[in-house]
């Protein structure tokens, strides 16, 4: 809560610079601001307060998931000095969008009460619609915008239509009440729930990208600019997925066992089309928006297989996963603006001129490959130890294979980068705090890979 | 003060890495000095630890970090100081110094000498490993780690195709063993899940003899000894890997790496003595061995050789000794072979580099006065390893031959037998090197010369201990105290019980058994000096054989025969299996595979219309097929 | 209030569920954006009258105030969705949705 409040103050104060044309002050502000909320927040942890009459839970699990919302806010702030150099328009509205949303992840994490997830939900997408297509003059921008705020209207639409059947046979918005009604049920629950649940997750499938309801992420994260799509393939995945945790282990957990046939499905799905469709891609960032889709498989089994250790490995998961992403896409930044193009061309002899960027990369991709001792592997065998011994070994066969084929894709910038030679290519001016960034991040990858277990101790 | 033990192999460990990384850094012989201090540093401290066990120190494992624990197994890395690593840790780390210092004047125009160095500093870190381990991986995995470094070593001078070949030879010879003692630790694991030793030790009391699991074990543990210790039929490597530096061949091929499938049996002795079917077939080799190497050792004519050859001999009384059940007689002999085994290596090293890299005996002669010292210093190795009293050879031999003796009359006579084959072959080369006139003329270009003190001096050191190194085992029948007996029993003893001796022999008889052999070798050695002072006659070209000189001239043929039988079939299936399995069946699979995926991927990228409205279209589909499917299940 | 409750529940849910799929056929079917924003807000409002219904029947406000949530929401979103199609009017020239497909395979 109190990470909402500063958050919300930082947002507003960011404004009120902007409007006073005070631009300087944006960026140093916004990053006090954030370390702020982020001590705000953890300071909370180990208690567990609930407000609002129990509609919001800042347990430790929502302020874990809501510190790597945080941190994710600090580290594209931390790129947005780069991203947006030399430009004109007022930056401002943006950097409050960014902070708005985070604030909906925030909710999103910690919601007690189907109003206010439906709140937190639709304030990050909204903010995701507005972040999209920021580029104002950028057909592809608007394009991506639009398209998001199409099908995303269209996957609130079911959602609340099931969230209104939920609330019309248990009688309540609560989580805890509505996982007292089903149990009061005795096994016979209402066709109509059903349903309902079902939507519910439909909804939810949509924004975490899951097939077959994946089909906006690929252009959405094509179209709006580099860093947006940074923001939004971190942030958006990590609050949707704690959302749906958070759906399903407090709510809708007895009727957990009915729904891992469907889950599955849509997790081998997942699995193999993200991984199949980013195989041929030529175009970075579609590329990654493909494997996001994939990764969103991988982060769905750990919904399938509830064991006590699986809020623990969803968090580190996540985290290895959003700080190899930014990594990545940091140094995709960086490419784009000095050699124009998203294509693998671009990488071409990377290595020779701009070592640590290089290095930075072959981390990234490597850690999202899963090769050890990244922390990427270490989630990942973590992931698969837990659905393989909940029983659900064909699971994890798929997803293995799937990181097989996903070695394929994610080498391409490395092989590009250290072992062919594209014509001489001059060498990439960046600021000795972005090497120290994205050095620190890839060191951070490394020392994650060894230390597991403190990230999935915590929750 | 025996939790400073890890600090032993860290000093090595500290030499290899410090070398490795700064290979071009390096300059003269700052490598060869600082490898050596890495030696000398532990050595200093097993000292410490020695003194400590003498006096009384009780035996101690020190855990260094948990390593292995899932289920019911749990391996940590740990490490044992008893009386028996303690006195190995003193051989490796003390005849290590010596050899380290000795390389250093050795390889000093050699371009590798930096390369050199790092590896032998890895060796000695690897052979640590093995000594100290408390449980049978850590000792595999030193197993495991001087078989490489043997490798590396041997194959040091890699330019030579023949070199490189013997040093794949020796690897694939270990790893044959090595297979043999990994199924020993899976079964010791089956049998009783855990591999330290003091566990299954203490349980092994409570198994009876000769059960069939026990005796596979000790079996499988023996067929890695045989592996690596050069026994048949797995012994052919060793003189071929003659053709490392000589330093190598002192260190790896004589003192320590061959030398640990005997240390392993000993430090096995209570699972050993529980299989009596298994210390027989250890004789029976043992024996084969010594009997075989030391009648091929007759007729070589490279100085290496014959020293490699011996090595074989040597290891396989050892092993003599094992069976018997003589397991201080082992080590005893273990330990003097070091001594003057190292000693003749280096001696060796020291007419060869004197002789400008000759290394065929046949080409020397008369050096006695042209480098008396390295003369001098051979004299004692061959006199140690003779069994000529009072040097170190003499004691050693005995027990080994006292413990035959218990064994059966006829092990004796055998054992014997080698003995004067060992006298016979080591004087011949003694003869023939350093008596008579130089077969060929002195160059003056290249002028004999007697080796540095780098060289001499740890050579010297060498040979007093081969002089007195005997008296730590004097029996209780000469007046001595029997002192590695009495250090070593409480390995040793609990062994006693399960060993079927025969009748006490009497004071009188062991005086017979000490002094018969002694003056058969005396003969012997009589009989090479009439043969090669006497009445000279080296043959420069190759003579005319009898069949059984031709047998043993040529080294029995083992090496064609495993040519044969091993290595052609393999290769032939090797062959096959590369053209048509794997060309055409594996490469075809994986690369159909592989275009499979692209061309899915290549494809299915095509469901992304563009079109919102596909999209919509899609996801409702997809909603209605969720639904229906749930409700109505 | 008695009145209310003459209309079976049942009836709410099928009649919010018909507005719901002629909510859904009108995105699918139309290619004028603005009246798949219709579409969509007819979706909206399908459920804010299944959830007003299902508070009246249970006398439970709770309901009620989700709808004023949802409302603001909805009319948020509408705010945005307009002022895309404004942005993307601008440089097509027309409201068509099928002109958005530069973002594909």
């Amino acid at each position: 809560m109190k990470a909402i409040i500063a958050l919300s103050i930082l947002a507003v104060l960011n404004m009120f610079f902007g409007v006073r044309k005070m631009k300087k002050v944006l960026l140093p502000l916004i990053f006090i601001g954030l370390i702020i909320t982020m001590i705000l927040n953890i300071s909370d942890w180990g208690k567990s307060v609930h407000y609002f009459n129990e509609m919001f839970i800042a347990d430790n699990f929502s302020i874990a998931f809501s510190s790597v919302l945080i941190l994710i806010g600090i580290l594209i702030f931390m790129f947005a000095n780069i991203y947006y150099k030399g430009v004109e328009r007022p930056l401002e509205d943006i950097y409050a969008l960014i902070l708005f949303a985070i604030i909906g992840g925030i909710v999103m994490a910690s919601f007690g009460n189907l109003i206010l997830f439906f709140v937190g939900l639709e304030t990050l997408s909204i903010s995701f619609y507005v972040l999209a297509g920021s580029k104002k003059f950028d057909i592809a921008s608007n394009e991506a915008a639009m398209k998001y705020f199409l099908t995303g209207s269209f996957a609130t639409g079911f959602l609340l239509f099931g969230i209104a059947l939920v609330y019309g046979v248990s009688g309540s918005f609560n989580l805890e009440a509505i996982n007292t009604y089903i149990l009061g049920c005795n096994g016979n629950v209402p066709m109509i729930f059903i349903a309902g649940m079902l939507l519910i997750f439909i909804g939810m499938s949509f924004k975490i990208a899951a097939v077959p309801f994946h089909f906006w992420s690929p252009d959405v994260y094509t179209g709006s600019p580099t860093l947006i799509t940074a923001f939004m393939t971190t942030a958006g995945k990590v609050a949707s997925i704690a959302a749906f945790y958070r759906l399903i282990t407090i709510a809708f957990i007895s009727l957990h066992s009915e729904l891992t046939t469907t889950l599955t499905v849509i997790a081998v799905l997942t699995i193999i089309v993200g991984n199949l469709s980013a195989v041929y891609q030529d175009n970075l960032k579609r590329m990654f928006a493909y494997s996001g889709v994939a990764q969103s498989g991988y982060l769905l089994m750990a919904l399938i297989v509830l064991g006590p250790k699986s809020a623990g490995i969803l968090l580190f998961f996540v985290l290895s996963y959003v700080i190899a992403t930014i990594t990545a896409f940091a140094v995709l930044m960086l490419i784009r603006e000095e050699r124009g193009t998203f294509f693998i061309p671009a990488f071409r002899g990377l290595a020779k001129n701009n070592p640590v960027e290089a290095f930075a990369m072959a981390i990234a991709m490597m850690s999202l490959a899963g090769i050890p001792p990244l922390a990427g592997f270490m989630a990942k065998y973590n992931l698969f130890v837990l659905t393989a011994e909940g029983g659900y070994t064909w699971l994890v066969v798929v997803a293995v294979i799937g990181s097989m084929i996903s070695i394929y894709f994610y080498f391409k910038p490395i092989l590009a980068s250290y072992f062919s030679e594209g014509e001489p290519q001059h060498k990439i001016e960046s600021s000795v705090n972005f090497k120290i960034n994205i050095l620190v991040l890839s060191i951070l990858m490394i020392l994650l890979g060894f230390l597991p277990q403190v990230i999935i101790n915590l929750l | 003060m025996f939790e400073y033990i890890w600090l032993v192999p860290l000093f090595p460990l500290i030499g290899f890495l410090v070398i490795f990384f700064n290979f071009r850094r390096l300059k003269g012989v700052t490598a060869g000095v600082l490898a050596s201090i890495m030696v000398f540093i532990p050595f200093v401290i097993s000292l410490f630890f020695f003194f400590g066990l003498m006096n009384g120190a009780e035996a101690k494992t020190v855990e260094l970090f948990s390593w292995i624990s899932f289920n019911k197994l749990s391996i940590p890395f740990s490490f044992l100081i008893d009386r028996l690593s303690g006195l190995m840790l003193l051989i490796v780390t003390g005849v290590g110094f010596l050899i380290h210092v000795y390389s250093i004047g050795y390889m000093k125009e050699d371009a590798g000498f930096n390369r050199f160095f790092s590896y032998m500093n890895l060796f000695v870190f690897f052979m640590l490993l093995l000594v100290l381990g408390s449980n049978y991986l850590i000792l595999f995995i030193g197993w495991e780690g001087v078989g490489l470094c043997s490798y590396l070593l041997i194959g040091f001078w890699f330019k030579n195709q023949e070199f490189n070949n013997a040093a794949k030879k020796a690897f694939i010879m270990n790893r044959i063993g090595d297979l043999g003692f990994l199924l020993a630790l899976f079964m010791l694991i089956h049998q009783f899940g855990t591999l330290n030793f003091a566990e299954i030790f203490s349980k092994s009391s409570a198994i009876p003899v000769g059960t069939f699991s026990i005796t596979m074990i000790t079996l499988l543990l023996f067929a890695g000894a045989v592996g690596k210790s050069a026994q048949i039929p797995l012994f052919t490597w060793l003189p071929d890997a003659m053709a490392g530096p000589t330093p190598v061949s002192a260190l790896i091929h004589a003192a320590t790496m061959v030398t640990a499938g005997v240390y392993m049996v000993a430090r096995s002795n209570l699972l050993f003595v529980l299989a009596p079917v298994t210390l027989m077939t250890i004789s029976v080799i043992g024996i084969a061995t010594a009997l075989m190497a030391g009648s091929i050792a007759l007729f070589q004519n490279d100085i290496k050789k014959i020293l490699a050859y011996s090595t074989v001999s040597q290891l396989g009384l050892m092993f003599v000794a094992l069976g018997s059940g003589a397991f201080t007689g082992a080590m005893f002999h273990l330990t003097t072979h070091a001594f003057f085994k190292a000693l003749l290596f280096l001696a060796a090293g020291s007419v060869i580099h004197a002789l400008h890299g000759e290394q065929d005996i046949r080409k020397m002669g008369g050096l006695k006065d042209r480098i008396p010292v390295t003369f001098w210093l051979f004299i004692i190795g061959s006199l140690a390893i003779s069994g000529i009293p009072p040097f170190a050879g003499f004691f050693s031999k005995d027990m080994i031959l006292i413990g035959a003796f218990h064994s059966g009359y006829v092990l004796w006579v055998l054992s014997v037998a080698a003995a004067l084959m060992t006298a016979f072959y080591m004087f011949r080369l003694l003869f023939i090197v350093f008596w008579g006139k130089a077969a060929v003329a002195a160059d003056p270009k290249h002028p004999v010369h007697e080796s540095p003190k780098s060289m001499t001096i740890p050579m010297s050191v060498l040979a007093v201990l081969s002089i007195i190194g005997g008296f730590i085992g004097v029996p209780a029948l000469l007046g001595g105290s029997d002192r590695i007996q009495v250090f070593l029993a409480p390995l040793f003893s609990s062994s006693e019980a399960f060993l079927k001796h025969g009748a006490e022999v009497s004071e009188s008889s062991e005086i017979l058994l000490m002094t018969i052999p002694l003056l058969l070798i005396l003969g012997v050695i009589f009989l090479a000096w009439s043969f090669y002072v006497k009445n000279r006659n080296i043959e420069q070209e190759e003579p005319e054989r009898s069949f059984l000189g031709n047998l043993l001239y040529r080294k029995f043929y083992v090496d064609e025969l495993y040519d044969t039988i091993v290595q052609k079939p393999v290769a032939g299936l090797s062959t096959f299996f590369h053209d048509t399995i794997e060309v055409k069946v594996i490469d075809r699979f994986v690369n159909q595979t592989g275009n499979l995926v692209v061309w899915i991927g290549k494809n299915i990228r095509y469901m992304q219309t563009g079109n919102v409205g596909a999209y919509l279209f899609f996801m409702v589909i997809s909603i209605i097929l969720i639904l229906v499917l749930n409700l109505f299940k | 209030m008695p009145n209310l409750q003459i209309i079976p529940l049942d009836y709410y849910i099928i009649f919010c569920s018909a507005l719901f799929a002629i909510g859904v056929v009108g995105v699918l079917v139309k290619r004028n954006a603005l009246v798949i924003f219709m579409s969509i807000e007819l979706m909206l409002n399908s459920a804010n009258l299944l959830l007003a219904a299902f508070s009246a029947y249970r006398n439970d406000p709770a309901g009620q105030i989700f709808v004023f949530f949802i409302m603001v929401v909805a009319a948020a979103e509408v705010a945005i969705g307009l002022a895309l199609l404004v942005m993307i009017y601008r440089s097509t020239h027309t409201i068509d949705i099928n002109v958005l497909n530069k973002l594909k395979w």
